[in-house]
Parts: structure tokens; C-alpha cells; sequence
């Protein structure tokens, strides 16, 4: 479905036929519900956060501008939704030494491994503050792209460039202070 | 660790897939939704006049009830005990201006409420 599709379908929804909305549902399922995910790390959470994003996006149809693309509009609607969705029930954080030992077993940067490092540098995107959390999240969400980031917060360009480099910069010292400890703990094995 | 190891990991994010049963249970809270009735609107413009005079008749009421005991001349017999009271509770009411900060809080509270109202569209 292209965007030319999604607006007539959004057209027929606006004119009655609410099962043409089911395309919509079709085309952006996976992306929405993947959003979801990033936010919150849990795929039946994440399922429940899109279906309400895609409900709020069907009551709001009316409002969306011919402006933007309707799945900028769509993003926006949803990113909206999951952030006041985890401000209410904020996501649970495990401290990094409560981690499950890595199944990964491939070396990387000395005797760290590859897993656990990613898995650290997610869990300190989840101990940042919510600003930087949502950009850094959006942004990798949108394959790197500022505008889209931009876009999807309804903040100016800048301030997501701000957000993004702040954000790295914390995330940087959070994860100096916590490899460090997984270095050392390799190492006394 | 450098911006370019950041962003390798966090552009590399596992990838759900929606389950089988995503797009109906989405098509029936849609449906479900359209065949709501729309919350009817609080009627306003009728419902106006009369609040403006159930306030002014309270307001009335209200000063009615205080301007005997302010003049120190109650038009009924009251134990000199609870008049005191009265009459040092007043006199507080009147130094502190409580009237106009009960008023101020009436209109506060009145306009935030109206406005949640206006945000949620239930007007």
C-alpha cells in the first residue's frame, strides 16, 4: 500500500466504511507494534500500546492534515500515546547485575562480549531520562533519520540534535561505569 | 565506546512480529468504537443562565446570612457562647478576606475543570 493507497482508504473511513480502515491496520501493524516495543521491551504490552494507537488514530482521522504523510501523522499519534503511556506505568529496569548470564559466547573488544555489552547499552538507554530516552529510541527507530525523529516528537530539528548528542553523552557515562565492573568480572573467571 | 558502536547496537534492535490475531482484534475495537454513540455534550447554553442564577442566589444567601452577625444584631436569640464564636470566626473571615479567596477557588476550580473538559472533547 503506498501513501496514495493509505489516503483513500483514510477518504473511505471518513465516508463510512470503517472496513477500509483494515488496510491501514495491515500496512503499519508491524512498524506501530515495533515502535511500542522499543518503548517498553515487552511484546504483549507493545500489542495492547499499538491497537490503542491505532483506535486513537481512527477517532482523530478527521485531523489529520494532508500536509504530512499520513504514516508521519500516524507515527506522531502513536509516539504521543506510548510516551504518556509509559510516564503512567513506566517500564521495570532490572539492575545490570540482576542480568541472565550471555548465551553469546563470540569475543569482542578483549575478553567483553558482543552480548553483553548490547545488552548493557539497551538497558542504559532505559536508565536515561524520559526526553533523551524518546529521542534516542525514535531515532534508531527511524533508521538515524533527525527529521523523522523530529517529526514523530513534534519538536524542532535542533532540539532533537540537542537531545540526541546530551543523550550519548549520558549514555556513554553510564555505560563507562558499567562495563567496567563487567570487564573485571570476566576477568576474575 | 565510540558514536559509531552506539549507534551499530542500538540500530541492530530485535524485530517482533504483530501475532495472527492482531489486525482482528484492532478491526473489533474500531468496530466497537463506531458503533458507540458519541458522549452527548453537557448542554451548555441552557445550562448556563441557570448556574449564573443559582450563584447569585447563593451569593445572596450567603452575604444574607453574614450581615446581621457583621452588624453584631442577630435577628434570633443565640447563646452568648456560640455568638462569641461566631463573631471571632467572622472577624477572622473578614481580616484574612476569605470571601474573595473561597470566590477565587470557586472560579478556579470551575475553569480547570472546564478546561479538562474542552481537552477531552466532551464539549
Amino acid at each position: 500500500m503506498s501513501a496514495a493507497e493509505d489516503q483513500a482508504a483514510v477518504e473511505k473511513v471518513l465516508s463510512g466504511d470503517n472496513s477500509a480502515f483494515e488496510g491501514i491496520v495491515r500496512r503499519w501493524q508491524g512498524p506501530l507494534v515495533n515502535l511500542a516495543y522499543r518503548f517498553c521491551r515487552d511484546p504483549s504490552r507493545a500489542e495492547e500500546m499499538a491497537q490503542e494507537a491505532f483506535l486513537r488514530a481512527y477517532r482523530s482521522l478527521s485531523r489529520w492534515r494532508r500536509e504530512a504523510a499520513f504514516s508521519t501523522w500516524l507515527f506522531a499519534v502513536a509516539t504521543n500515546l506510548y510516551r504518556s503511556e509509559l510516564r503512567r506505568i513506566p517500564v521495570r529496569t532490572v539492575p545490570l547485575d540482576d542480568v541472565v548470564e550471555p548465551m553469546d559466547q563470540q569475543p569482542i573488544d578483549g575478553d567483553l562480549q558482543a552480548g553483553d555489552r548490547d545488552r548493557a547499552v539497551r538497558r542504559s538507554v532505559f536508565a536515561l531520562p524520559p526526553k533523551y530516552r524518546e529521542t534516542l529510541i525514535l531515532f534508531y527507530f527511524h533508521g538515524m533519520d533527525v527529521a523523522s525523529t523530529a517529526r514523530s516528537l513534534a519538536l524542532p530539528v535542533g532540539t532533537v540534535k540537542a537531545r540526541l548528542s546530551r543523550g550519548r553523552a549520558m549514555l556513554r557515562s553510564k555505560l563507562s561505569q558499567q562495563l567496567i565492573p563487567l570487564q573485571l568480572r570476566k576477568e576474575a573467571r | 565506546m565510540r558514536d559509531d558502536d552506539l549507534d551499530r547496537i542500538l540500530s541492530s534492535q530485535q524485530e517482533i512480529i504483530p501475532s495472527s490475531g492482531f489486525v482482528d482484534a484492532v478491526m473489533d475495537a474500531v468496530r466497537h468504537e463506531s458503533e458507540t454513540p458519541p458522549p452527548m455534550p453537557f448542554p451548555w447554553k441552557r445550562a448556563l443562565p441557570g448556574l449564573f442564577a443559582a450563584c447569585f442566589a447563593l451569593m445572596s444567601v450567603f452575604v444574607a446570612g453574614i450581615t446581621p452577625f457583621t452588624r453584631g444584631t442577630p435577628t434570633w436569640p443565640l447563646p452568648a457562647g456560640l455568638l462569641s464564636s461566631l463573631d471571632l470566626i467572622l472577624q477572622a473571615w473578614k481580616t484574612v478576606g476569605a470571601s474573595w479567596i473561597a470566590l477565587a477557588l470557586i472560579v478556579s476550580l470551575a475553569s480547570v475543570k472546564l478546561s479538562m473538559r474542552l481537552v477531552s472533547g466532551q464539549v
